[in-house]
């Protein structure tokens, strides 16, 4: 295809008061060799846009440059089908952060007219992804307890073929155990509608049932997943779309308990479930002799919240000990019940369930840690009453029930790494880059016939989790949603609005990956990773690398991408040694082209260079931000964003001080525990390939402190001014860069 | 050592008026809002913690409740309605009945019909005495009320009244006196309890640590309907033979008058706006009334009505009325007396000044012992 640059610059917003228009314009022609050029007072206008839309159907303009606001705004305006349309900012990170009409203001705007341009002439249209195999949107849940089956009735409502599975040879899960439950709003125990939930699904025909089933295999990706279901001996295969996981919970095994809670030393110590059970079979009674409960505590947070049992909080348990307790006070109004807690978390309505458990009579004690006495058939509690600062003993008590936690069925099984067999005659190489690899279980849920481990990576305690603020119900393999209590510890309420939402996740993955799209957090985009199979040298670093399992492997090691499984991150591109991996609109040579449109003054000028490779995601709108509040920084940047910092290749850095370029600031988000990588560890990618940086910089004798990584978090736009001059006067003490003018 | 909870102490105040206590989760906003709760004596809410956890004994010792004059600052604040000040209201009549050694306080204040009865029991008696034991020679020329029941003879049944009144309150506080001092009450020397005397006196007089409530209204009240029935208390029980007169009117600044006027003033204003706050429930204090708050109000009002008539138809010289009246009035006032001073209501007007009394003993010795203590051992 002809291509046409046209290049388009905004005069609006300050621009044109800050700007020397014509000499930029200049650049775009003569620099940049644009045949077009145009300047408009409001480009985004109807006026400026249909300026725009007459150079493409007047002149054949279809490389469109347009040096206006950011990215992040406006894209919608400036949006022209079948034109590649690079947005250059030249608003909020030059005019809005610099200096108006001065000489560094102006080189700052030439430079990113030039690297706007020189990135568009090498872009490509994407075409989206089509795979052989016919694409399917039907969606498979695994589970059939609460929150498998409201997912599948949502699917099938919003009229997707679904198949469910579940393990046992009934619908319903743990709700089966449960004969009240306690729910919005929370102010009675409510009866249990279970089976009308199980109906509903039994009659629905949108719906597919496997009971006594299991998911024995699944291969492929989103919307050419191959699932095979075992069912009595025979195999069910299945062609799907998207998978819903709501395979529940155990509860924490009492056993492991600390002996001082009484576990195992009288049959009248029960757990919480084991009150459910008893409840629903009849009447609440003293397990050792069968006779009414008088006094009974419950004691909260058995183990849990405990660093050396369960370290988080099961969230429901308080409930379940508030319904509990009224359950026994509604049997005998004169029966005296205890709960002796840590904290009570009963939020938002779930207070005035509390309120109603207190005014049953209910007598609430804090203590984080009570002691379980045993005498005969009767038990005491002793507790440390923190409210009066007290020690105090419940007596005569016939029942003690503890509250035990919820443990995902994905945190059960043995450690993947442990059981894959040892890739024996290849040694680890010194030199090899040391990737943290996911913590897989083998709990033989989903049996992934992924080359990095059969189940879904967990992300904390076994929860399958991607990263519960900015992406709910979104796990680390594309396509599969986590709903219910093994996304997390939840109640009733938790599970329903759960189950929808992963419903809902799972059709927008339908639907985006079979219009060739993207899914979250890239929604969208029709590119995807291309390989040039030719020079690949089989060293597993883009399989190994791919935070979600996008690649598997041939025999031979030959990397097999899954495009379907593709979230779009680019970080295989940035770990390829051989540079293989591009994109239509994305790719080394791209940004190596930006780079070098930078000009680069001479040493005498003072004027050193800084380039910042900014995560998109983050770092990037930190920036704009301190334009938009107009604060100032160092004039000395040029900021190319990047798709995440994952995608950092470590040619660029090479790129850049071979140039002259004095250094490299490299802006990412915050990894580890609390990691906010939007592609779950792309920045610490991209910090342990940083750690390789220094054979770089000794072979082309430079000081490391030329290239820094910082970790920044979209609130840390007030930092960042301080951050760059920093770095510059680092640069200014250690010198020049020797390379300026070669 | 560990203390025993018992819930069952909890269903017990729930007779004595308790309503809302369980709804605490002890945030503390109770403790922090009020003005009178220091470090060293901290209430609300603590004391709300004793009841949840039923402990009977260190309710019994405490002097919490007492310091504690009900403006409702606390029920105001509480985010979760547990009304703390109703609680420390009701946990005042718990301690009267526990106080009380003859039982009558609990009876009285856990049965509204044994409250009635033994109201109208005393007023009948009353009644009937007056009809039996009277001269028989009734002035019916003149309103004369000592011809048909000298004044001597009064005084006299009165003073009667005043010795066991006394001696049924005397007993009590002194149980309450040990229960608030524990083991120190010998050990304290009786040095303190002098120095401390004037202190009584203080507080009893002026309630002046009501004045340090936010609700100013409330002390006033308060203090008028205390220095109005002590002062007509002092007129019908010590001046009574300046008091109950016949033909000879004083002049209207005779100071037996203008007390008189003073006293009859103080009670109907406060308890007309307290009968009228405690129906509109207009503040926290009036929100919860028990059976003997009215009855405490109502018995005290009629008393003060039915003397305002004679007072009128002495004047008019009206004998018949006056008469008439007269029965009416004893047959309120006394069981009023004999009644509520000792076992219900009444009886705070011992207990809290005691309590804030041995309270400051208490703390005088606290604060001196460590002194003491040492100047012994040097010795």
């Amino acid at each position: 295809m002809e291509t046409k640059l046209a290049v388009y610059i905004c005069t609006g917003c300050g621009i044109g008061e800050a700007l020397d228009i014509e000499a930029l314009s200049k650049v775009a022609t003569k620099d940049c060799k644009a045949p077009i050029c145009r300047n408009h007072p409001n480009l985004c206008s109807q006026d400026g846009v249909q300026l725009i839309k007459n150079d493409i159907a007047n002149e054949g303009a279809n490389v469109l440059v347009i040096a206006a606001c950011s990215p992040r705004v406006m894209y919608d305006v400036f949006a022209f089908d079948d034109c590649v349309v690079e947005r250059t900012n030249i608003r909020e990170q030059v005019v809005w952060c610099q200096k108006p009409n001065d000489e560094d203001t102006q080189m700052m705007a030439e430079d990113y007219v030039r690297m706007g341009a020189a990135k568009a002439k090498k872009t490509e249209l994407p075409e989206p992804y089509k795979p052989e195999q016919e694409m399917s949107k039907d969606i498979l849940v695994v589970g059939g307890g609460l929150a498998g089956l409201t997912a599948a009735l949502e699917a099938s409502k919003a009229g997707y073929q679904v198949v469910l599975v579940e393990k046992e040879a009934e619908l319903g899960g743990f709700q089966k155990k449960v004969a009240q439950k306690v729910t919005f709003p929370y102010k009675e125990l409510t009866a249990n509608d279970l089976n009308q939930l199980v109906q509903a699904v039994e009659s629905d025909s949108g719906i597919k049932v496997y009971t006594g089933a299991k998911v024995e295999k699944i291969s492929g990706g989103p919307c050419v997943f191959d699932v095979s279901i075992k069912q009595n001996g025979s195999t069910a295969e299945h062609h799907m779309g998207a998978i819903v996981l709501a395979a529940g919970w155990q509860p924490y095994d009492p056993a492991n308990l600390d002996g001082k809670l009484g576990y195992g030393a009288s049959p009248n110590v029960i757990t919480n479930v084991q009150f459910e059970e008893m409840f629903t079979s009849g009447a609440v009674v003293r397990p050792s002799d069968q006779t009414p409960v008088k006094n009974a505590a419950f004691l909260q947070c058995a183990g849990q919240r405990d660093p050396e049992y369960l370290p988080y909080c099961s969230s429901v348990c308080c409930f379940t000990a508030l319904k509990q307790a009224i359950q026994i006070k509604q049997q005998d109004p004169d029966a005296n019940v205890f709960v002796v807690y840590k904290e009570m978390r009963t939020p938002g309505q779930g207070e005035d369930f509390y309120r109603k458990a207190q005014q049953e009579g209910i007598v609430f004690v804090r203590c984080q840690s009570p002691e379980v006495m045993v005498q005969g058939s009767k038990l005491t509690v002793e507790a440390d009453d923190e409210l009066s600062g007290e020690k105090i003993l419940l007596a005569d008590l016939d029942l003690v029930v503890l509250a035990t936690g919820m443990v995902p069925a994905t945190a059960f099984g043995e450690d993947f790494k442990a059981v894959q067999p040892k890739e024996g005659e290849e040694k680890e190489k010194e030199d090899e880059i040391k990737v943290p690899a996911d913590a897989i279980l083998v709990s033989d849920i989903l049996n992934l016939e992924y080359r990095q481990g059969p189940e879904l990576p967990g992300l904390r305690y076994g929860f399958p989790d991607s990263h519960y603020i900015c992406f709910p119900y979104e796990s680390r393999r594309t396509g599969i949603y986590a709903a219910g209590c093994v996304r997390r510890p939840m109640g009733v309420a938790g599970a329903l609005e759960d189950a929808a939402g992963a419903a809902m996740k799972a059709i927008q993955c339908v639907e985006l990956t079979t219009r060739g799209a993207s899914v979250h957090p890239r929604a969208g985009d029709l590119s995807y990773p291309e390989f040039f199979m030719q020079r690949c040298t089989q060293c597993k670093r883009c399989t190994e690398e791919c935070p979600f399992g996008a690649i598997n492997e041939d025999e031979k090691a030959n990397p097999l991408p899954q495009p379907t499984r593709c979230r779009r991150c680019s970080v295989c591109m940035g770990a390829c040694p051989e540079r293989i991996i591009s994109f239509k609109n994305y790719s080394i040579a791209m940004i190596g082209d930006m780079i070098k449109a930078i000009e680069v003054p001479e040493e005498d000028e003072e004027k050193p260079r800084i380039v910042i490779l900014a995560c998109e995601n983050d770092a990037y709108p930190a920036l704009d931000m301190v334009g938009l509040r107009r604060m100032t920084y160092n004039a000395w940047v040029r900021v190319i964003p990047l798709r995440c910092l994952g995608s950092l290749n470590l040619v660029w850095i090479a790129d850049t001080l071979s140039k002259g370029i004095d250094g490299v600031f490299l802006l990412g988000c915050r990894h580890g525990d609390e990691y906010q990588c939007h592609f779950i560890k792309g920045s610490e990618l991209s910090e342990i390939r940083l750690s390789k940086v220094k054979e770089t910089l000794d072979r082309l004798v430079l000081e490391s402190d030329r290239v820094r990584f910082e970790m920044l978090s979209i609130a840390d736009c007030d930092r960042l001014p301080a951050l760059l001059d920093e770095f510059a006067a680092r640069l200014v003490e250690i010198g020049p860069n020797p390379y300026k003018g070669y | 050592m560990s203390v025993k909870v018992d819930p069952n102490v909890m269903k017990d105040l729930e007779a004595f008026g308790l309503k809302d206590a369980k709804k605490c989760y002890h945030c503390g906003n109770c403790t922090a809002i009020c003005p009178l709760s220091t470090p060293e004596n901290q209430f609300p809410r603590k004391f709300v913690r004793y009841i949840q956890l039923g402990q009977k004994d260190k309710i019994l010792q405490s002097p919490e409740p007492w310091l504690c004059y009900y403006c409702g600052d606390c029920s105001l604040k509480c985010p979760r309605g547990a009304d703390p000040g109703e609680t420390m209201m009701v946990t005042r009549r718990y301690l009267t009945s526990l106080y009380d050694w003859t039982g009558f306080a609990r009876k009285f204040y856990t049965s509204e019909r044994f409250e009635i009865m033994a109201i109208s029991i005393v007023a009948l008696l009353v009644g009937i005495g007056l009809l039996v034991f009277n001269t028989g020679k009734p002035d019916w020329q003149h309103a004369s009320l000592n011809s048909l029941w000298p004044k001597e003879n009064i005084e006299l049944a009165d003073l009667g009244m005043a010795a066991v009144l006394s001696f049924l309150l005397l007993s009590n506080v002194f149980r309450c006196f040990r229960f608030v001092m524990g083991d120190l009450a010998y050990k304290v020397p009786f040095k303190y309890y002098m120095d401390q005397a004037k202190e009584l006196i203080l507080h009893t007089v002026t309630q002046k640590r009501f004045n340090e409530c936010t609700d100013r209204k409330q002390w006033l009240v308060h203090l008028l309907i205390m220095t109005g029935y002590s002062s007509v208390f002092l007129l019908v029980v010590v001046f009574l033979r300046w008091f109950q007169r016949d033909q000879e009117i004083y002049s209207i600044w005779h100071p037996v008058r203008l007390v008189g006027y003073y006293a009859t003033f103080a009670i109907m204003y406060g308890t007309t706006y307290a009968i009228i706050g405690r129906l509109r429930k207009s503040k926290p204090p009036y929100k919860n009334s028990h059976p003997t708050d009215w009855m405490f109000l109502i018995l005290l009002q009629l008393t003060t009505m039915t003397g305002i008539f004679i007072h009128f138809t002495r004047l008019l010289d009206w004998p018949f009325a006056t008469y008439f009246l007269y029965v009416i009035h004893m047959m309120v006032a006394i069981p009023m007396l004999v009644l509520e001073v000792p076992f219900a209501k009444w009886a705070h007007l011992a207990y809290r000044p005691v309590v804030l009394y041995l309270l400051k003993v208490k703390a005088q010795y606290q604060q001196e012992q460590p002194a003491e203590a040492s100047v012994a051992v040097a010795a």
